[in-house]
């Protein structure tokens, strides 16, 4: 097992161990109980987002990351409805939808159709999220880049610092991937089990969370829907977490996020 | 547009990883130079011999998705999903039900796509797209490595080698080749002025 990657063996049930969380009575009644995640405004840094699937209902804002190389960082971004590229930021925003009803889903599109420029689309939309008032993000995408390292490493302290929560997918690659080794991001992989609050908190990061991710229905593009698998839809169900968190306490920063979400977790003990 | 197919060794190496997850088929696509399409360069299994040359932009199916994503997906019932490529599927006169899909990094970017049609393991664990994404850096390496030469039937006479020419075709063989060409260059431009002296 040990040459697996780390996420896949560190969730099995027979190794996932227990983890001390800080003792907060009724923690998941009072991190949870009766949010719909209203006021909280929700970047997707995805592919888009259909708007008109019946599982996301609306998109309050918009921002498509376009290669421009009139501009220093060759790219520029552009404020205006898109859609969904491949359907993937669909999914995501709908499993958000279906966890925190009332958020407002901002998309950011980054990906897009050249891979040459995806990383540094990927840092652009980032960026932009940040400067625009979002209380949370879900970053289902990943890089190997070593030249991303440091772009992506200074906008995710800038979040951390803004109080603005990252959930990144970990990715199923042996070697590190950005930015979800980042201590500054809440890094989630999938684990077994269909309960969408369902938390498990890694006592062996850089991955820290578990959460329903294998064999799980999504929106699609089109108005359709797939039983997918991946720490793509893992992440949106923990970003749905934090949109209801933070519906119910505005005031929370992101490391409190992490505290609440480990005392929530499923392997969680209380120190004697 | 159609490529040529690739080595004996990504072939290898995709056939052993339909065997290993007892799979209808197996491919790797790998991403063009300008980064807007996945060819497949390499396939075993059911359709191999009609998808190996087939170019796709990169936003189509769900190998487009682990590509443009930089993640693993498992989608367990491709015929829901309205962005299936199906016609590429028909094409090979096999249709899959279930696809696995892992990106292949090669210098930090997504150089291609992994993919496993109708694997017959239970993938129900989620082991199977850490398996894939671990066997994907053995296929980057693969990817990156040189062709082995040609044999050449008989020493060529110096006077019927045009450098030029093996200097484009290799400079059209992506980033690594266009360096050993480079490579190829100066040391034969060092040694003309060497000679010179």
């Amino acid at each position: 097992m040990s040459e697996l990657p780390q996420w896949s063996a560190d969730f099995a049930d027979d190794r996932l161990g227990e983890v001390v969380a800080l003792p907060l009575p009724d923690v998941r009644e009072w991190a949870f109980g009766g949010g719909t995640g209203a006021g909280v405004r929700v970047a997707v840094i995805d592919s888009g987002v259909d708007a008109t699937h019946p599982a996301v209902g609306s998109v309050a804002g918009w921002a498509t990351v376009v290669d421009d190389p009139e501009e220093p960082t060759g790219h520029r971004v552009v404020e205006e409805p898109h859609e969904d590229l491949v359907g993937h930021g669909t999914a995501c925003a709908g499993i958000i939808r279906s966890m925190a009803p009332d958020v407002e889903i901002v998309s950011v599109q980054v990906l897009g159709a050249n891979l040459r420029t995806r990383g540094t689309r990927f840092v652009e939309g980032l960026h932009w999220a940040v400067d625009h008032g979002v209380h949370t993000a879900n970053l289902s995408l990943s890089s190997r880049s070593d030249q991303l390292y440091a772009p992506l490493h200074e906008v995710c302290s800038a979040a951390y610092f803004a109080g603005i929560p990252l959930i990144c997918a970990a990715n199923n690659v042996p070697g590190p991937t950005y930015p979800a080794v980042y201590p500054s991001v809440i890094s989630v992989a999938a684990r077994p089990g269909a309960d969408p609050w369902a938390l498990a908190c890694n006592p062996r990061p850089p991955v820290e969370f578990g959460a329903a991710g294998i064999d799980v229905e999504v929106p699609w593009a089109n108005g359709g829907s797939i039983v997918g698998t991946g720490n793509s839809f893992s992440a949106a169900f923990v970003t749905g977490m934090v949109a209801v968190l933070l519906g119910k306490h505005p005031w929370v920063t992101p490391f409190q996020v992490k505290a609440v979400l480990q005392a929530v977790s499923d392997n969680a003990v209380v120190p004697a | 547009m159609t490529h040529p197919p690739s080595g004996p060794a990504l072939t290898g190496a995709v056939t052993a990883i339909r065997e290993l997850f007892s799979a209808a088929a197996t491919s790797f696509a790998r991403t063009t130079e300008d980064g807007e399409h996945l060819v497949f360069v390499a396939a075993d299994g059911a359709g191999a011999d009609r998808i190996v040359g087939v170019e796709l932009p990169v936003g189509r199916g769900i190998a487009g998705f682990a590509a443009m994503s930089g993640q693993s997906i498992a989608v367990a019932d491709v015929q829901r999903d309205p962005r299936f490529a199906r016609d590429v599927a028909e094409s090979t006169e096999y249709v899959p039900r279930t696809i696995l899909a892992a990106p292949v990094f090669a210098d930090g970017d997504v150089a291609g796509v992994l993919s496993v049609l109708d694997p017959a393991v239970d993938a129900s664990s989620g082991w199977t797209l850490s398996v894939l994404g671990t066997l994907g850096t053995l296929v980057a390496a693969l990817m990156q490595a040189p062709e082995p030469a040609p044999v050449s039937p008989a020493s060529p006479d110096v006077q019927d080698l045009d450098l030029s020419a093996a200097l484009e075709a290799l400079s059209s063989r992506g980033p690594q080749a266009r360096r050993l060409a480079r490579d190829v260059l100066g040391a034969v431009t060092q040694f003309l002025d060497e000679s010179d002296r």
